[in-house]
């Protein structure tokens, strides 16, 4: 048992929060949600520059080689900054489907160029029958065409395609009920023809997207792992990348935290700080108690994940419980400040506006307790 | 980060299952840890515990331990827990009692009592809440006058659980009489041996029908040397070991086989020729239950591996005591919702579900928010320690 982070670890959370809190004021954060790309190449070169873009890529194509702890330290002080990045969508669902499910070629081609930054990718896989969560509800439809493939379907909530160059699409190769095996992952350039992307926009300012595929040719080379065998890989990548989610929410949830507690150290009401006042105190406490928790459960299911233990339980749990906690910690937080963080510049609706999101992301706890019932053999 | 166990530690989990699987009974467990209170079976079950070298692991080797990691402590009360046993046996002595006087106590007092306390052989009372000092503990009226070689104490205690069975009284009493003085400087720890003539113990009935009593002192004198370290320090001594008591006393474990014997029932109960795990709304509660649990049991890793390390504890065994024991109450609302209008069936009944173990439940943990310190008092320490949020009384 041991709760510490490596010296490294500790070096790259110092790093990113320094440099975050000088490159990514709430100011930018907000000029982001208006701007139509939502970054700047800037600031990702500079993210490139600081290896954090090729953190968890393995050194043989030119990344760092990071390990998942190590990304869950990127997630959480990404999170607390509000970092307006295609981070996510790049390297966690971008980079980590190519390491999962990728071939030789595949991972000699892509991973060196995503590790500088050159080349970004997304994942396209929810759809408008989901309109419950399930990840392994898909219409799309690939046909196989001579040496190609057919891609029809739209897809939804596809974070950053807007500045993708690749998105790789989750489609149906066989019809059968059973998904499991079923589906195939497609390496689909972004500009190829009859591939549409409309915004989406939400209240987090957050960039996603509606991807629609009339006939898109796709050639078999551009299959990631086997065909058929799609939702295996597409598994672990949602494992991988619900525990990134939490890790971010725990990073906001923190920084919530550490508004909430200030400012009822110096508010002051009735001649006094109101944070010696019982009822706030014990609103500051309640958030404290839901973060500890939510921030070891999602350090011990990296943890698994990370040393390739079977943890499909483990996941949900973290996933259920820190979507429930990270919602109380805002509801908590905009309590203790009460209606100057109610302002649209004040820093509170940032986080708020993007729990809501965070919560619902790779299915909320409702669809997390159902995996959890199913585990416990209920 | 690494969450797991070494092979050695796996190694004294696996020697300790098999000895309780073959020793510890659900009657022993609840002569123990429930309403039965501590008889000849509980006895005999805490000396062969410690025949077997499974208690002191971590204490001093010169006082009979084996001079190892708190964690196979940890992994003892785990594996008690599993099996319906909340704590170990004559807990008071061993979890509290024990590590103050190591850290505090003379030479003579640790050569009597640790190897006595690690043998299994005796057990202490707490002697702290008066019926005028409950969370304001440092109140308390319990008077001992300094006589020079003896102190002699008059006063009242309450709910003090262990009291008609232990062998000796964990008092805190005042010593310093001085009004301007503030109330946690003027009290001192003592051992009292509870026939000690003056001492009259008289039963409290609980709701779920454990003993507690009160105590009273009449003139009753103990001697200098069985005072705990210096004197007026008491209320340091008794807060320094707070932390520890809190990760040994509120463990995350005690719940696992309430659930696990919920999920098995849902199993196993059918209704509409359906069982009852396959609505959809039980599922959705037993989960919350597992998740819960889960999530207590790495925040009680956290606070032990501090305490296993010697790393400072402020606010985290108070976050997982506060977690657990109001957990305890949301898996037992759980637990009667899935049986329904059996749930509240005591054990005679013929109907009862469970062994009316849940019933029972229901009853005891109205308590656990309460005892060792109420969740609002504990609130209070996480957001002034561990937030630095101004006092608030």
């Amino acid at each position: 048992m041991d709760f510490h982070f490596t010296e490294e670890q500790n070096i790259l959370r110092k790093t990113a929060r320094d440099f975050l809190e000088t490159e990514c004021p709430s100011s930018f954060v907000l000029e982001m949600e208006a701007d139509e790309k939502g970054y700047t190449e800037k600031m990702w070169q500079k993210m490139a520059d600081l290896g954090w873009i090729a953190l968890i890529i393995p050194e043989e194509y030119g990344g760092v080689g990071g390990g998942l702890l190590d990304l869950v330290v990127m997630m959480e002080e990404m999170g607390r900054a509000c970092l307006p990045s295609p981070y996510f969508s790049s390297i966690v669902l971008g980079a980590i489907t190519i390491i999962e499910a990728g071939n030789g070629e595949q991972k000699e081609s892509f991973l060196p160029k995503i590790a500088t930054g050159d080349l970004k990718l997304t994942l396209a896989h929810l759809e408008p029958c989901t309109t419950k969560y399930d990840p392994r509800l898909v219409e799309a439809e690939a046909l196989p065409k001579e040496e190609n493939y057919v891609i029809n379907g739209t897809k939804l909530f596809v974070p950053d395609a807007h500045v993708a160059d690749y998105i790789i699409c989750v489609a149906k190769t066989r019809d059968q009920k059973d998904s499991k095996n079923s589906l195939t992952l497609f390496l689909v350039e972004s500009s190829a023809s009859g591939l549409e992307i409309v915004p989406l926009k939400n209240i987090a300012g957050s960039k996603e997207f509606e991807v629609s595929f009339n006939n898109v040719m796709v050639s078999k080379k551009d299959i990631l792992g086997s065909v058929n065998e799609g939702a295996s890989y597409l598994d672990k990548v949602l494992q991988i990348a619900t525990v990134c989610k939490c890790s971010e929410m725990v990073g906001a949830a923190q920084k919530v935290l550490e508004m909430a507690s200030s400012y009822a150290k110096e508010r002051e009401q009735f001649g006094k700080p109101i944070g010696s006042f019982q009822a706030v105190q014990h609103h500051c406490a309640n958030m404290l108690i839901a973060i500890e928790g939510s921030r070891y459960i999602t350090y011990k299911t990296a943890w698994m994940l990370d040393k390739r233990i079977p943890c499909k339980k483990e996941v949900s749990v973290t996933k259920a419980w820190v979507s429930e906690s990270y919602k109380e910690v805002v509801r908590l937080g905009h309590q203790v400040q009460g209606a100057t963080a109610y302002m649209i510049e004040h820093d509170m609706p940032l986080y708020s506006r993007r729990a809501k999101v965070a919560e619902m992301v790779f299915g909320d706890a409702n669809y997390h307790r159902q995996v959890v019932a199913d585990e416990l053999g209920l | 980060m690494d969450f797991g166990y070494s092979e050695k530690e796996e190694e004294f989990r696996r020697r300790l299952c098999k000895f309780l699987d073959e020793n510890l009974t659900e009657e022993i467990a609840r002569q123990n840890w429930e309403d039965k209170g501590v008889g000849p079976e509980a006895r005999e079950f805490s000396r062969k515990l410690a025949a077997n070298g499974f208690l002191g692991m971590s204490w001093p080797k010169e006082y009979g331990g084996k001079g190892l990691s708190p964690i196979y402590d940890f992994i003892l009360l785990d594996e008690l827990g599993k099996r319906w046993g909340a704590h170990v046996p004559l807990d008071v002595g061993y979890t509290m009692v024990g590590p103050t006087i190591l850290r505090r106590g003379s030479e003579k007092l640790k050569k009597e009592f640790l190897p006595k306390i690690i043998a299994g052989e005796i057990e202490f009372c707490l002697g702290y809440t008066e019926p005028n000092a409950g969370s304001d503990l440092a109140s308390m009226k319990m008077r001992a006058e300094d006589k020079g070689d003896y102190f002699l104490i008059n006063g009242q205690k309450t709910f003090n659980t262990e009291c008609h069975y232990a062998e000796y009284h964990w008092l805190a009493a005042r010593t310093d009489f001085d009004p301007e003085k503030p109330k946690h400087k003027g009290i001192s720890l003592f051992i009292v041996d509870l026939d000690s003539p003056g001492i009259t113990v008289r039963p409290l009935i609980t709701m779920s029908g454990e003993r507690t009593n009160e105590v009273y002192y009449d003139d009753v004198k103990v001697p200098r040397e069985r005072m705990v370290g210096e004197k007026n320090k008491g209320f340091y001594y008794m807060m320094e070991a707070i932390a520890s008591e809190r990760n040994q006393v509120f463990i995350p474990m005690r719940l696992y086989p309430i659930l696990q014997e919920l999920i098995s029932y849902a199993k196993n109960t059918k209704y509409n020729g359906k069982p009852l795990a396959s609505d959809p709304v039980i599922r959705d509660k037993l989960a919350q239950a597992a998740i819960e649990l889960e999530v207590a049991c790495v925040l009680a890793d956290h606070s032990r591996w501090l305490e296993s390390n010697e790393l400072p504890m402020t606010y985290e065994p108070e976050v997982t005591k506060i977690f657990t024991s109001e957990l305890e109450q949301r898996l037992i609302d759980i637990g009667i919702q899935i049986l329904g209008l059996y749930g509240p069936l005591t054990e005679e009944s013929k109907w009862a579900p469970l062994r009316g173990r849940i019933a029972w439940y229901y009853l005891h943990s109205f308590m656990t928010t309460i005892g060792a310190g109420t969740s609002e008092i504990g609130r209070s320490v996480i957001a002034q320690r561990g937030l630095g949020l101004p006092r608030s009384y």
